[in-house]
């Protein structure tokens, strides 16, 4: 992913809880706990999980941005998930039933984003 | 020389672009919905498609209703980039594209159609581009889908590609001996043009994002 060119503060990210989309029935990996320590514990929603792909195209903030306005994820958590796609090559940014997963991998494509669904137990 | 996009009272975001920006912007953004419907076999109108559907004979009518099912597999390396395998496994990914597709085309040849309005509305020369709010998400989708495909001609495969593409270019810029030889056709040539648009682009998109950072 590329960094914003000039360097900006990227600690705007004090607690910043967006409001969940009361319409969506699977859980944004984490969201229930934001102090979470692993972005994978405690979260057992469903079989099929998200998997978002780094890319040398996309801006952080951009990465940022779709996490947070998509998911509703708080800025900190969502910038959380954006380092571990940029650092670790992917992350798990959502998990349910496979149908629910299906529309999520959709909608990060449609947002320029590299993403796979797979069966939780593969990571 | 264009200026970023700022936030505007009534949850509009505007930037001013120079005559020739708009117009660069505006050409890549209809070019890509183009390469898209060729690659994909889209039609711009569906009118084949649906006479045949009507069709008296059979044949013809179950060809059609199977042409419109099956979507045709990105060839080009930057359409492949914008309809990514949605799965490591092929088969399933074969069935998510066959689901999904033609959905996902819609959508972008829809965000990069209302950029393009947009920009060509704006009138001739230097002018003032304002968007709602609810057009943003559009303009950040189709931004990046540009992004995308000249990333891809530009070949950049890893983070800092771009970057060493840049510095390459300096390079050639301070050392003319140093440009690359004519023969390689205008693929090198236009090379710089495209870094330059790629360039732009990447800017108005991170403009466009720090605007709308306290929304």
């Amino acid at each position: 992913m590329i960094q914003p060119r000039s360097a900006r503060k990227e600690d705007a990210v004090e607690g910043h809880d967006p409001a969940i989309d009361p319409d969506r029935t699977s859980r944004p990996v984490g969201v229930l706990d934001p102090e979470e320590d692993s972005l994978l514990e405690g979260v057992d929603d469903g079989p099929w999980q998200t998997v978002v792909w780094n890319d040398p195209v996309n801006l952080q903030s951009y990465v940022v941005h779709v996490f947070r306005t998509y998911f509703g994820f708080s800025r900190s958590r969502a910038h959380q998930l954006m380092i571990q796609v940029h650092e670790q090559g992917r992350a798990v940014v959502s998990r349910g039933s496979r149908e629910r997963v299906e529309s999520d991998v959709q909608a990060m494509h449609s947002f320029g984003l590299r993403a796979t669904l797979e069966r939780t137990e593969e990571d | 020389m264009a200026h970023a996009f700022r936030p505007r009272p009534g949850g509009e975001v505007a930037c001013r672009l120079e005559s020739e920006e708009k117009a660069i912007i505006s050409q890549v953004a209809q070019e890509v919905g183009e390469l898209i419907r060729h690659d994909l076999d889209l039609r711009e109108d569906a009118e084949p498609v649906r006479e045949a559907a009507g069709s008296a004979d059979p044949l013809e009518r179950l060809e059609a209703e199977y042409a419109s099912r099956t979507p045709r597999s990105p060839r080009d390396s930057a359409v492949s980039r914008l309809f990514p395998a949605a799965s490591e496994d092929p088969a399933v990914a074969e069935e998510l594209r066959r689901l999904g597709q033609a959905d996902l085309a819609e959508q972008k040849l829809e965000d990069l159609g209302a950029l393009v309005r947009t920009l060509d509305g704006s009138g001739p020369g230097s002018s003032e581009i304002s968007i709602d709010e609810d057009a943003v998400p559009g303009w950040l989708r189709g931004l990046t889908d540009m992004r995308l495909v000249l990333a891809d001609r530009l070949q950049i495969t890893q983070d800092g590609d771009f970057e060493t593409l840049q510095m390459l270019q300096q390079i050639g810029e301070r050392v003319p001996e140093a440009q690359p030889v004519e023969d390689e056709d205008d693929q090198v040539a236009g090379s710089d043009v495209v870094a330059a648009v790629y360039e732009l682009l990447t800017w108005l998109q991170e403009s466009l994002l720090r605007a709308i950072e306290d929304y």
